[in-house]
């Protein structure tokens, strides 16, 4: 079974947010893997061990950042290769422009199944991966805790509100995936090592124009206040002192 | 009177020489099958710095150094073992009926020789006597559950002692014989027989005389096949015990000049990550199985066995000698055993290892317990990748932020706002503060608090801001030696970039790993816990710190104190009225967070730091000083826990800046 995983390379969450006259300034981020994609890869993996076949891991980029070091850790869990799809201009909150890019360069291989995360923690737009369904004419399954594959047919659990469904399709289709759906492997230093030989492609394509909707402002949370410390001789003074304020000042009780 | 004589008809030495060529036989067999599984190590060139190692020898094996720290077992021991070395060579007198004796008369040495043997033999009496007592009256906590082997070893040990007095004085009794005052334990015992008859007395003289043969060739066929393999064992593990500085582990590879193969160079073919096989140990660690006594005082000071874990240092090397000798046939084979040493150790054992070192310090017989650890770690992490989730987390966080708490990088050096530092410029000294003081609230305060300290007394220093990394070493004690190398080759090419020689860190984990072990990694530097510049400004009152009376006690962090050696510097910055807790200095109790155990779950009932945390409550101080950021979380923590909050908990440099004068 060939199967493609689709990684979106996402701003460390630990990155320094900066804000310039309502446009988001990301010339320091340091990007990291899109963790609902770790999930991807590491169920790709895993059918792969089982079913044989080949791992093809596809991400689209900006042309000039350097990302490669996470991305590699992706060959270390097993995938077989990586094709970064280098775009002047790409931008994260662009789903139609992206899903269109990333599905004419699947159409270039030869897949029997598509898998991503079901959301870049990015932007949390969780459109990409549905597009990318209907641009190749597959069926989709959302938000995919567990998936089993026999024979051309793959059985797919989702966990709703307040229960349990169970879905099935025949393959070819793109599935997303949700958190949690398996453990992430960490990689022994001999797969790390390994990797380093694995094929790494960088691939130019063309800027693609949509009518995506467009960010038109960005702005960070307000910071929040210090907080006020209660004082107080024992615990019984500052509990009476808390119920006052919060009866007189906060007025929620 | 003597037992030299012809039995049924048969001289007594055909039956000597049958009995001492079985013994004799079984006793090399033995020991030659242990000597090739240990051969089966890897090299470990320690055959160097000869004089040091005769010193050492000399001091520990023979003069009994740590032996002795235990004053009832320890000075028992070293009666039956001095005792032994000075009576051993009566054995050959025995055996070869009296001729050696008459060889030293020739040469004059025959009464002196005697003598020697006498005390020999009565010292060693003494000692068996005391260890008897021990185990059967005194019966300490940890000997309730050893076997009933110790015990009869020590009756067959006296009895070879009695029987050798019986035999003295039947010399001394008889028609043609004279009380030898050359031997007084001997006339003691002739003068208690000379009332039995001649015929009554013979017989005793040859029973003893045989039973005491039969005693000694049985205890050679014992030695290799118990504890009592230390007689020999601890011979190589005193002679070629641990030249490195302690606590600093082995790198990946190493090249000629003993320095760490660079991590682009590495020979991943050719190389073992860690230890899983028997064979994987080097021929030191495997002779330590063979060295080991069971005296348990690894185990009396291990905090993971003490809060109750799985992990036992002794049972770790008793591991190491009965998987050898369970397995012996198929890995001289070169076969490899379905049960692995992992297996053995059991995982649980192998994380909950502090390496606090306090086993390896309290080894008489310099036993190496923690790099059996850490290298079934290395093995687990970079081999088989099998370890307790909570690592991976560091692991990222470490690979993506360079911190173990994963916070953004960019944020390293936001505590020093305000405070007018030198970043990443050249300085006489580094201020290396390390993850806990860069990014952990409460030992931010600590760095502050160190930073203030050395701007007042006027030292000139910087900090490296966002080009400081951790040190690498809770990847390296939790098994991720590459990860380790990693950032310890990135860390010097920052360190060396700005010029750095002198390095001041308040963090313990820093001042070893900086201090001891980047040598190997190119990074050569001098490097200071705070406390001792702090202490030097102080004593050279660059630092006014006025006399304060309050409670204080200090817990030693284990990489600063045992591990690092440095008790006093601290000691005399904090001042106040110190009392001390009941381990201290180099015998300080671990408070649990060494070897990444902080990044590990701990169940809630086996907890290391209320074990600490109590020891400090006990002293009755309302304010316990600690040199390490974990110690601070760790100390805090088991205090919270006993409900005993109204006391503090404060670093060095906090109780300094509270008292400066000015």
């Amino acid at each position: 079974m060939n199967i493609a995983v689709l990684i979106k390379m996402v701003p460390d969450t630990e990155s320094k947010l900066e804000v310039n006259d309502g446009a988001l300034n990301d010339q320091n981020f340091k990007y990291m893997v899109n963790p609902y994609d770790e999930f991807a890869v590491e169920q790709a993996v895993q059918f792969k061990e089982a079913e044989g076949g080949k791992v093809t891991l596809l991400s689209l980029f900006s042309d000039n950042n350097s990302i490669d070091t996470d991305l590699r850790k992706m060959l270390a869990i097993g995938a077989d290769e990586i094709v970064v799809l280098r775009q002047k201009g790409y931008r994260g909150d662009k789903p139609l422009a992206n899903a269109k890019a990333l599905s004419d360069a699947i159409k270039e291989l030869d897949v029997d199944l598509v898998l991503c995360g079901i959301q870049g923690i990015d932007y949390y737009q969780a459109a990409t991966g549905t597009m990318v369904a209907q641009m190749l004419g597959m069926p989709n399954i959302s938000g995919v805790t567990s998936l089993e594959y026999n024979s051309g047919t793959l059985k797919a659990k989702r966990q709703i509100e307040g229960g349990l469904q169970t879905v099935e399709t025949s393959t070819p289709a793109v599935i997303t995936c949700q958190k949690d759906m398996n453990k992430v492997r960490f990689p022994a230093l001999k797969d790390i090592m390994m990797s380093k030989r694995k094929p790494f492609e960088n691939k130019d394509v063309d800027s693609i124009d949509s009518n995506d909707a467009v960010t038109s402002e960005s702005s960070l949370p307000p910071a929040r206040d210090g907080g006020e410390m209660i004082d107080g001789d024992n615990a019984e003074e500052k509990v009476n002192k808390l119920i006052e304020k919060l009866k007189m000042e906060a007025k929620v009780i | 009177m003597t037992p030299f004589h012809d039995y049924f008809g048969i001289s007594w030495y055909v039956f000597l020489l049958i009995w001492s060529a079985i013994a004799i036989g079984a006793h090399v067999y033995q020991v030659g099958f242990i000597v090739k599984l240990i051969r089966l190590g890897k090299d470990d060139d320690r055959f160097n710095s000869w004089n040091q190692r005769m010193k050492e020898f000399l001091t520990d094996w023979l003069g009994q150094r740590k032996v002795v720290e235990d004053k009832v077992a320890g000075y028992a021991h070293a009666l039956i073992f001095w005792g032994f070395l000075m009576l051993v060579s009566d054995v050959i007198d025995l055996g070869t009926g009296g001729l050696f004796a008459e060889f030293l008369g020739m040469i004059y040495l025959e009464n002196i020789w005697n003598l020697v043997v006498d005390i020999g033999y009565l010292m060693a009496g003494v000692g068996l006597l005391v260890a008897l007592y021990r185990r059967l009256v005194i019966r300490p906590e940890k000997l309730k559950d050893s076997s009933i082997e110790g015990v009869m070893i020590l009756f067959a040990i006296l009895g070879i002692v009695i029987t050798a007095f019986i035999v003295e004085a039947g010399y001394m009794l008889g028609e043609e014989s004279h009380y030898n005052y050359w031997e007084p334990v001997g006339v003691l015992f002739a003068k208690l027989m000379q009332d039995i008859d001649t015929s009554t007395l013979q017989t005793i003289v040859d029973v003893s005389y045989w039973l005491h043969m039969i005693l000694i060739g049985g205890f050679l066929i014992e030695i290799p096949q118990t504890k009592h393999s230390h007689l020999i064992g601890t011979i190589p593990n005193v002679m070629f015990q641990d030249h490195e500085k302690m606590g600093t582990m082995l790198p990946l590879q190493v090249d000629d000049d003993d320095l760490a193969v660079k991590t682009d160079d590495l020979d991943f073919e050719n190389l073992t990550l860690g230890v899983n096989k028997f064979e994987d140990f080097t021929w030191r660690q495997l002779s330590d199985g063979w060295a080991c006594t069971a005296c348990a005082r690894c185990q009396d000071v291990c905090p993971a066995y003490n809060s109750g874990k799985e992990l036992n240092p002794m049972q770790i090397i008793m591991d190491v000698k009965n998987y050898g000798k369970e397995h012996g046939n198929l890995l001289l084979a070169g076969e490899a055993p379905d049960e692995t040493i992992v297996d053995r150790f059991s995982p649980e054992a192998i994380w909950a290892c502090t390496t606090c070192y306090a086993c390896v310090n309290a080894c008489p017989v310099h036993i190496e317990h923690v790099p059996k650890l850490t290298d079934t770690r290395r093995h687990l992490v970079m081999e088989a990748s099998d370890f307790p989730e909570e690592l991976q987390n560091l692991f990222n966080n470490l690979e993506r932020n360079s911190n173990p708490w994963g916070l953004g990088a960019h944020t390293r050096a936001d505590w020093a706002e305000g405070l007018d530092l030198k970043i990443g410029e050249p300085a006489e000294y580094l201020f290396y503060v390390g993850c806990a003081g860069s990014f952990d609230e409460r030992n931010k305060n600590v760095s502050r608090a160190t930073a203030k300290l050395l701007k007042e007394a006027g030292v000139d220093f910087s900090i490296m801001g966002e080009m400081e990394m951790c040190n690498g070493d809770p990847a390296r004690r939790a098994g991720n030696e590459f990860m380790f190398q990693m950032m310890a080759e990135m860390n010097v090419d920052n360190m060396n970039s700005l010029g750095t020689l002198k390095v001041i860190t308040a963090c313990p984990h820093c001042f070893h790993t900086i201090g001891k072990e980047y040598e190997k990694y190119g990074g050569k530097y001098e490097v200071y816990h705070h406390s001792q510049i702090l202490n030097e400004l102080k004593q050279k009152e660059k630092l006014k710190i006025k006399d304060y009376g309050d409670k204080v006690t200090f817990h030693d962090p284990c990489y600063l104190g045992r591990i690092g050696g440095e008790t006093e510097a601290p000691r005399e910055a904090i001042g106040g009225d110190l009392i001390e807790m009941e381990r201290s200095r180099e015998k300080s109790f671990c408070c649990g967070g060494g070897g990444a155990r902080i990044w590990m779950e701990e169940d809630a009932d086996k907890r290391v730091n209320e074990i600490r945390a109590k020891e400090a409550v006990n002293t009755g101080a309302d304010c316990v000083a600690v040199g390490c950021p974990f110690c601070m979380t760790m100390m805090s923590d088991g205090l919270k826990t006993l409900g005993e909050e109204q006391k503090t908990v404060k670093d060095i440099s906090e109780i300094m800046l509270e008292n400066l004068e000015g």
